[in-house]
């Protein structure tokens, strides 16, 4: 969690501007809680115009922590790790990565054919294979609803190797193990093609041309992240490879091309080297080199197409928004202090100082800022993941994104500091009012 | 020289309901102005003087009774058709002038007449007339903030003219008004009742303004106080003809 | 929920009527505006918003970023819709195997044009030396190890290669010209001296040709403009020679390197295999036929033929993912815009009440100070809005990006994309500058002409 805050420099900022907001917030209502009841008061005075500023407020913020919430969720999941991280074994040089199924055994710490240099580095809750497996439901309908993407792999590793699935019922994954044709299902998957745990499906693949399979779902993944994804075991998929052989007397075309990519995990980014260097210059793999690295960097790797679209994201539009935020408040408080020059005069003449002016009109506007922006992020916080299912922009293979807790100090932050931007030069203005002038034009 | 009642208004009750409670502004009122006439209406603050004159502008509507101008019988018009009857018929002045601060003094004269079917020639012709009437043609592309209150007040008489209207309200015209200026407005009013014969209705409740009234009628809670009033008709002083020429030109040579 | 979801469903209708609304008073005040009928002048709004010009600068600035941010996205996708519309060329029919979602996942035998029945033979045009015009590729997507990468930056890049039996033919197929050198000779490789650690080796590259869009994209790691015929550059295990690069800057072809069937082949485990072929017929309608006739030959493989047309229009699931995307942020800023733009309105007019109070009173009617009120929102949002499609216009259109066309998730070409600002795109960020001032306008301006002249006066 900490390590994560320390990877996000804009999130770390976020929370500290937002801890001094509240704290500068409380110090003035505690010292000076005439002025603060002023501020409140002010606010109250044009309801409708502060009512429009909190909305347009709430309503950027709640955008801006939507992109955030993609960008930072991208950033996570690429910012390298020191510990406990896991590694990817792909295809050296092409994609998609296409390995003989042997390449898993010499990294596999559960095969006879283990490489003995790895001895120690990769433990047994450390492995993981999958092969992709798509297919159609309906072979002459090929609908985004008919289509089912499958990860095919060894039930036992899904709790110890797949992320957020450490806390799977070990009971779904016992069912998996002893079903040999069994399959778990997202809930989303599963509404979509209409069925329910118990039914069997037909899948017609699309990828494994003549591999088609009967599957019983035996059980439901969890919400979120899963919603749309498959689980098979890999027993059943190998059998019927073997199968094919057998019966058409000549290996399928991807028979040798069965693995798609392997996972490790490994201590330090020292181990991360040497098992690297081991596996990419091992003379078992010179048939189809491999290449070995970072999950992160393999992800980073899929996200560059998407890399100008992110640079404008982050910096052309979030930017934006914000300056726009600022300018609406700027508006809305340059307003209010114009309204309120004569009073600003009568105030200094009552002895007010220019820094009190200062502070009750920065006041005003940054109180509303930070409470619509934290506002709006809670809201976007329980509505986007709770209500919502998360933002479903799908991005490479992110299907969904998730608002993470620390949306509520963006929120605060952005709020209060488009605020603290938008008005401080009329506030500045408002202080340095002059009593005489004012007057004179009164008069 | 009077010809027949311009305005008649005829058994006018006006109240207005606050909650339960009715407050009566105008009881049984009637009242009638001869064309031509320079009609002073004085009384006390809350004596419904200002409702009374609205209602002869067609700006509000009587609870009851009648309000004919001419041949009109304005009480009964639908908004719409007051507003455009007001365009052509009424020319305000204000105790505040109320001119629009971004308009050139020109702009706001020339504002009523972009209601009625005028060539530009036309609308420029009377916005020039109508300023060289009040003395102001040297100033005319001044915006309001630039002009002093007496001359704002010319630009709203003007304004007041420009339509030829029938039937001229002035409401406390010189209630924000230094002695001077005042009196220069006053002047001007005089001129136009005399030499274009305009009907004028001026609500005070400053006597030196109402002296310049042919006809002053009292108002009291919302009644006309018999007796008080004259009917009298009093030629307009003759000096003041004079001393409105007097300002014009001294405003030229400013 | 249900009681959320019916709330929603109110909100959503109310929001819809005062659109709908604002849409038809704002088309009426411009009606006004321009119509000759009696109104209130338009230079008493121009000379307020000058008088207020700082609100008015602040007002008018947020529809810059608003509308100018659109206008920059809508380029964005207008130049990924306009690759997909570009590539292609009309007539060319292209294969693949039946039931690959993408090319990539394609797999094909080598064939020849003759075996297939005379009729559909008959279907293909010649070059003058009397060849079909028919070719068949392989493609691959590998990876290209980024040359002195920057320290925590990406090491790897994903790059498209193409391999081709005959590149003359497949460039006449695919009307792609170079831009400049040649292209890669029959064979494929040359010899080569490069630099290795400093000393000069020789050794054998395999000849290829580049995009003009991943040509720049080298070059950028080198601190070139554009790596161009001559230079050497390493792909997977192997050094390639650059003989030529290729104009194709707006299809698809851009991001790709070209080179010999063989060489990506050996290189990649594809001996004897091809993703897709690509044949030439006389016109879209011929080609329709030829994909149908195709797509029930049988062969060894299972084919699925579709224009190439028809082919890049399905790429669009990204595009249109992108659009709704930039629809609902473009929304949501809007949003914040009509809020500011009625803060700015209902200040104007608390401002002058009396001056509203005046007009009604010289006989100004109601439609008309809604007319007026609504039209200087109008104009605000126009100032704004037009300055935000300028700004964008002059720093992005032809701009260049990288980004990915797809026809669905997982798969997906990285292409090389030109930003444009055209008509379309104008067209909307106009429509958008209009609904937000005309709803930003339209409530102020009902309470603008609401009052009562009498009591505005007090």
């Amino acid at each position: 969690m900490i390590e994560q805050l320390l990877a996000n420099p804009i999130t770390l900022l976020c929370l500290v501007i937002s801890l001094a907001v509240v704290v500068a917030g409380l110090v003035f209502a505690i010292t000076s809680p005439r002025l603060f009841l002023l501020v409140i008061k002010n606010l109250r005075r044009n309801l409708v115009r502060t009512m429009l500023t909190c909305l347009a407020t709430m309503v950027l913020v709640a955008m801006v922590t939507m992109i955030w919430t993609v960008i930072y969720t991208l950033d996570m999941v690429t910012t390298e790790k020191s510990k406990d991280f896991k590694l990817v074994v792909t295809e050296r040089w092409q994609i998609p990565s296409q390995m003989p199924m042997t390449h898993a055994d010499y990294v596999n710490p559960e095969s006879p054919k283990f490489l003995p240099e790895l001895k120690g580095m990769i433990g047994p809750n450390d492995f993981m294979t999958w092969s992709f497996y798509g297919g159609t439901l309906d072979p002459t309908k090929f609908t985004r609803e008919n289509l089912l993407f499958m990860f095919v792999m060894n039930p036992k590793h899904i709790r110890s190797m797949m992320d957020e699935l450490d806390t799977l019922d070990p009971a779904l994954v016992k069912k998996l193990e002893d079903t040999r044709t069994g399959v778990l299902l997202g809930p989303e998957r599963l509404a979509m093609i209409n069925k329910k745990v118990g039914e069997r499906i037909k899948v017609t693949s699309l990828n494994y041309k003549g591999i088609n399979l009967e599957l019983e779902i035996v059980g439901e993944l969890p919400a979120g992240r899963y919603d749309q994804s498959a689980i098979m075991s890999d027993a059943y998929f190998n059998d019927e490879l073997d199968k094919y052989a057998r019966t058409t007397g000549q290996k399928h075309p991807l028979d040798n091309k069965r693995l798609n990519l392997i996972w490790l995990r490994v201590r330090d980014r020292d181990t991360f080297n040497r098992v690297g260097e081991i596996v990419e210059n091992s003379p078992y793999f010179s048939d189809r080199p491999v290449k070995v690295e970072t999950a992160s960097s393999g992800i980073g790797a899929w996200l560059d197409a998407y890399r100008d679209l992110l640079w404008g994201v982050k910096w052309l539009l979030v930017p934006a928004i914000l300056v726009s935020m600022a300018l609406v408040v700027a508006n809305a408080i340059s307003i209010s202090v114009r309204e309120r020059y004569t009073e600003m005069a009568v105030l200094k003449v009552l002895g007010f100082r220019p820094n009190s002016i200062l502070t009750l009109v920065l006041g005003e506007s940054m109180l509303v800022g930070a409470l619509a922006g934290f506002g709006a992020a809670l809201l976007a916080l329980l509505g986007i993941n709770f209500a919502l299912g998360g933002i479903k922009f799908p991005i490479a293979f992110f299907p969904a994104f998730f608002v993470p807790i620390w949306a509520l100090a963006w929120g605060l932050a952005m709020g209060a500091g488009a605020a603290f931007l938008g008005s401080i030069l009329p506030a500045q203005k408002a202080c340095s009012v002059k009593v005489s002038e004012v007057f004179s034009k009164v008069a | 020289m009077q010809g027949q009642p311009i305005v008649r208004v005829r058994g006018v009750h006006k109240y207005f309901t606050r909650g339960e409670e009715q407050i009566d502004v105008l009881k049984n009122l009637s009242l009638e102005v001869p064309e031509g006439e320079f009609l002073g209406l004085m009384g006390p603050s809350g004596s419904g003087k200002t409702t009374l004159l609205n209602l002869i502008a067609g700006l509000d509507r009587p609870s009851e009774g009648e309000v004919w101008i001419r041949d009109q019988l304005i009480s009964k018009m639908s908004e719409a058709a007051l507003a455009s009857w007001r365009t052509r018929n009424i020319g305000f002045i204000f105790q505040f002038y109320h001119l629009l601060p971004v308009l050139t003094a020109y702009e706001n004269v020339e504002l009523p007449l972009l209601l009625l079917p005028l060539s530009s020639a036309e609308r420029q012709k009377q916005v020039l007339t109508a300023l060289d009437l009040v003395g102001l043609t040297n100033r005319m592309h001044h915006r309001p903030g630039q002009l002093s209150g007496g001359q704002q007040q010319r630009v709203g008489i003007a304004r007041a003219v420009v339509t030829d209207p029938t039937l001229i309200v002035a409401d406390e015209p010189t209630g924000d008004l230094d002695a001077h200026s005042a009196e220069e407005i006053l002047n001007l009013l005089c001129e136009l009742q005399k030499s274009l014969r305009k009907t004028i209705l001026l609500v005070t409740h400053d006597p030196r303004a109402a002296e310049r009234a042919q006809r002053i009628v009292h108002l009291d809670k919302g009644r006309l106080v018999e007796g008080d009033t004259s009917t009298a008709i009093r030629p307009a002083p003759v000096g003041a003809v004079a001393g409105m020429q007097e300002t014009a030109i001294k405003q030229q040579g400013s | 929920m249900i009681v959320l979801f019916g709330l929603l469903m109110v909100l959503g209708a109310i929001i819809a009527v005062i659109v709908v609304a604002s849409i038809l008073a704002s088309l009426f005040a411009v009606g006004v505006a321009v119509a000759p009928v009696h109104k209130v002048p338009i230079r008493y709004n121009l000379r307020n918003m000058q008088v207020r010009w700082k609100t008015s600068l602040v007002t008018a600035l947020a529809f810059t970023i608003v509308v100018g941010l659109l206008t920059v996205m809508l380029a964005f996708v207008k130049g990924m819709d306009r690759l997909t519309q570009d590539s292609g060329v009309p007539g060319n029919v292209l294969v693949l195997a039946d039931g690959a979602t993408d090319e990539a996942w394609s797999n094909l035998p080598p064939a020849s044009v003759r075996q297939l029945p005379d009729d559909l033979q008959r279907m293909i045009e010649k070059n003058q030396n009397g060849d079909f015009l028919a070719t068949q590729e392989v493609f691959v997507i590998c990876t290209h190890m980024i040359p002195n990468p920057n320290p925590g930056g990406r090491k790897r890049r994903f790059v498209q290669m193409r391999g081709l039996d005959n590149v003359l033919i497949a460039a006449d197929v695919h009307q792609i010209e170079l831009e400049s050198g040649e292209w890669f000779s029959d064979a494929g490789v040359r010899e080569v001296t490069r630099n290795h650690n400093g000393s000069s080796i020789k050794d054998t590259a395999l000849e290829v040709v580049l995009g003009n869009g991943i040509a720049r994209t080298f070059g950028a790691d080198v601190g070139k403009d554009s790596l161009g015929p001559g230079d050497i550059v390493q792909i997977g295990p192997r050094f390639w020679y650059i003989t030529g690069v290729m104009k194709a800057s707006n299809s698809a072809f851009g991001s790709e390197l070209w080179t010999k069937d063989r060489s990506v082949q050996e290189l990649f485990g594809r001996a004897n295999s091809y993703n897709s072929y690509v044949v030439r017929t006389k016109s879209e309608e011929i080609a329709e036929q030829a994909s149908k006739l195709l797509s029930q030959f049988r062969s060894e493989r299972a084919m699925k033929a579709q224009t190439e047309r028809q082919y890049y229009s399905n790429l669009t699931a990204t595009n249109d993912q992108f659009r709704y995307a930039i629809l609902f942020v473009a929304i949501i800023m809007a949003v914040g815009g009509v809020l500011g733009v009625m803060n700015t309105m209902f200040a104007a007019i608390s401002q002058r009440t009396k001056d509203i109070g005046v007009l009604r009173l010289l006989g100004f009617r109601r439609w008309q100070i809604l007319a007026s009120f609504l039209l200087e929102s109008l104009v605000l949002a126009f100032v704004g809005g037009a300055l935000g499609m300028l700004v964008a216009y002059l720093l992005f259109d032809g701009a260049t990006a990288n980004s990915i066309v797809s026809s669905g998730p997982g798969g997906g070409k990285s292409i090389v994309l030109r930003l444009t600002v055209d008509g379309s795109v104008l067209l909307w960020g106009l429509v958008f500058t209009f609904v937000m001032g005309a709803v930003g306008g339209l409530i102020p301006s009902l309470s603008a002409m609401r009052l009562k002249p009498l009591e505005s006066l007090k």
